[in-house]
């Protein structure tokens, strides 16, 4: 059982390593919590859907649903964000609007019921440490994994990405070297939107796709968030280690359904304990949540 | 090359610069001198749009209110409402006061990034080199993260970002500021380096004497306002001017 435990906890980390990637990328470098997220998973869940319906093959699905996704993320800052930028309360207020207006009107769309799923990208499974896993979910582990390895490519080793942190790190001195503020945050925005993306197509194919999964995304994206801190990969990923365990361990000895009551007293303990998050700089995050 | 006319600068009802005009031509060295709150940091980041980009920013929080009134003239033609992006590929660069860098980045990373707005890798790398030639002592920092250096070593480190973006216009605010005479005197040296590279300057700084020799012109202003303006040598014969903003 043991093995089993493991092996599923490492599972859960990684998924929601993956929901939470999108929403802590966007905070962490533009400063903003899009509390969007939710309804920008599961679009680029319906937008792969429908792609897929219309018979393109897998792979460009996939590549057009993580495009599109990017480009509907840049659009929320560009049209909408951009006008509240930096009064914190009405940027989750306007954030949080458009999260509903996007999930509610799938609901009004009628998109509820149960032809809405996504395949599996392999099929099968095989048995590792006394233990079945299907190919999808190993995959997942493994697209986690390059997911944190290409942002620490991407933010220490391009150009662009550099620019991205030291927006995050000083205004004012990069903006005095030519950053310009809105195409950093726009473009903060565009990844979160295109690693949402990724999740989706990923995570989406264990089950069917339903409204409720864009509320429970976005309260994984917070906890992630809260418990592992800014702008910090390590302890995103420590913070994800800790809930996937945690989510294996109370659905082992007491009831699945368990599940959001983990998230939930870990936003909890960590704002009354140490707001910062586990191995945050700021305290900003106090003020934000 | 920099023209400055009748600028006014208001935070909410409060003067911060006050009908100044200011004038820096190509290959010159110009100072600006004045106490604290006199309005050199105003100055120099109206020069560089970021006021501009701070008024836009309160304008949309719909709270306090940055009024910017006058001309601002690079190579003739009015810049006024450029943003600091556009300022930086015309060739206006600021290094602000109390070097500020990327603090989790380190030394090289930083340097990089002075190096953004410029399309070849091949020049961001050559200009680095030269910051290196103009200060030895960031070699051997290279891979440290800008945070953890001294002040003396970040402020080299915002001159050298403001030098790796290629200036044609270098903005210095208080670059000696709370550096000891040794490092002072390696900022001083790195002037008379920066001057060879046939850069405009235009800096600020509170204590006049240990830049006044490489200077060419000076400004003296108070309270937002020009009191005197002149030649090095005309500044140096003032009396008064001499006691009271260089302390002799
Ligand atoms: N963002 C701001 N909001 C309101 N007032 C400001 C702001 N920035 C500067 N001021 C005011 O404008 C005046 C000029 O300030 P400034 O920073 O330009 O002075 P300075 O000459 O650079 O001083 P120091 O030598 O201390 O750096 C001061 O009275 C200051 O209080
Ligand atoms: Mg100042």
């Amino acid at each position: 059982m043991i093995e089993s435990m493991l092996v599923f906890g490492l599972v859960n980390s990684a998924v929601l390593m993956l929901l939470a990637l999108g929403f802590s990328l966007t905070f962490g470098l533009s400063g903003v919590a899009n509390f969007s997220h939710g309804g920008i998973y599961l679009f680029a869940g319906y937008l792969a859907y429908f792609l897929l319906k219309m018979g393109l093959p897998y792979f460009i699905a996939v590549v057009l649903t993580i495009f599109i996704t990017a480009l509907l993320g840049a659009a929320i800052y560009k049209l909408i964000v951009i006008r509240v930028r930096g009064i914190v309360l009405n940027e989750v207020i306007a954030t949080f609007a458009i999260g509903i207006c996007m999930l509610e009107f799938f609901r009004w769309l009628g998109f509820v019921t149960y032809e809405y799923s996504l395949p599996y990208i392999a099929r099968g499974r095989f048995t590792i440490f006394e233990t079945t896993l299907d190919y999808q979910r190993s995959l997942i582990i493994v697209v986690a994994l390059l997911l944190a390895v290409f942002l620490w490519f991407f933010t220490h080793r391009t150009k662009t990405g550099l620019a991205l942190l030291g927006m995050a790190q000083d205004e004012y001195t990069a903006l005095a070297v030519g950053i310009d503020s809105d195409w950093a945050a726009t473009y903060s925005f565009a990844i979160g939107g295109a690693f949402a993306a990724i999740a989706a197509v990923m995570i989406l194919p264990l089950g069917i796709i339903n409204i409720n999964i864009g509320y429970e995304v976005l309260l994984i994206a917070l906890a992630v968030t809260v418990l592992g801190g800014l702008e910090s990969t390590k302890g995103l990923i420590l913070a994800c280690i800790i809930l996937g365990y945690a989510q294996v361990i109370t659905s082992t000895f007491f009831a699945p359904h368990w599940k959001e009551a983990v998230y939930l007293a870990a936003i909890l303990i960590v704002l009354a304990v140490k707001p910062s998050g586990l191995l945050g700089k700021f305290k900003e995050l106090e003020e934000r949540v | 090359m920099l023209d400055v006319k009748n600028l006014m600068i208001f935070y909410e009802n409060a003067l911060a610069v006050n009908n100044l005009n200011l004038d820096v031509k190509k290959g010159e060295i110009v100072g600006v001198f004045g106490s604290n709150s006199a309005g050199k940091t105003t100055l120099m980041n109206t020069v560089a749009g970021l006021t501009l980009h701070m008024k836009f920013r309160e304008h949309r929080k719909g709270g306090q209110r940055i009024t910017i009134v006058g001309q601002q003239n690079f190579e003739g033609e009015d810049i006024s409402n450029r943003s600091p992006n556009d300022r930086v590929k015309k060739g206006i660069v600021l290094c602000r006061e109390r070097h500020p860098v990327f603090r989790d980045l380190s030394v090289e990373e930083n340097l990089q990034l002075g190096g953004f707005l410029i399309k070849e890798q091949v020049k961001v790398q050559e200009s680095i080199d030269l910051v290196y030639n103009i200060f030895p002592p960031l070699t051997k920092l290279k891979s440290r993260r800008a945070g953890l250096c001294s002040g003396g070593e970040q402020e080299m480190i915002a001159i050298g970002m403001a030098l790796v973006a290629r200036p044609k216009l270098l903005l210095l605010d208080e670059p000696l500021l709370g550096l000891s005479p040794v490092m002072q005197a390696i900022v001083v040296q790195a002037l008379k380096d920066i001057r060879s590279l046939e850069v405009t300057v235009l800096l600020t700084e509170q204590y006049a004497r240990p830049i006044m020799p490489h200077i060419d012109r000076g400004f003296i202003i108070e309270n937002g306002t020009l009191i005197m303006s002149g030649t090095k040598e005309e500044l140096m014969d003032n009396p008064e001017v001499m006691s009271a903003y260089f302390g002799m």
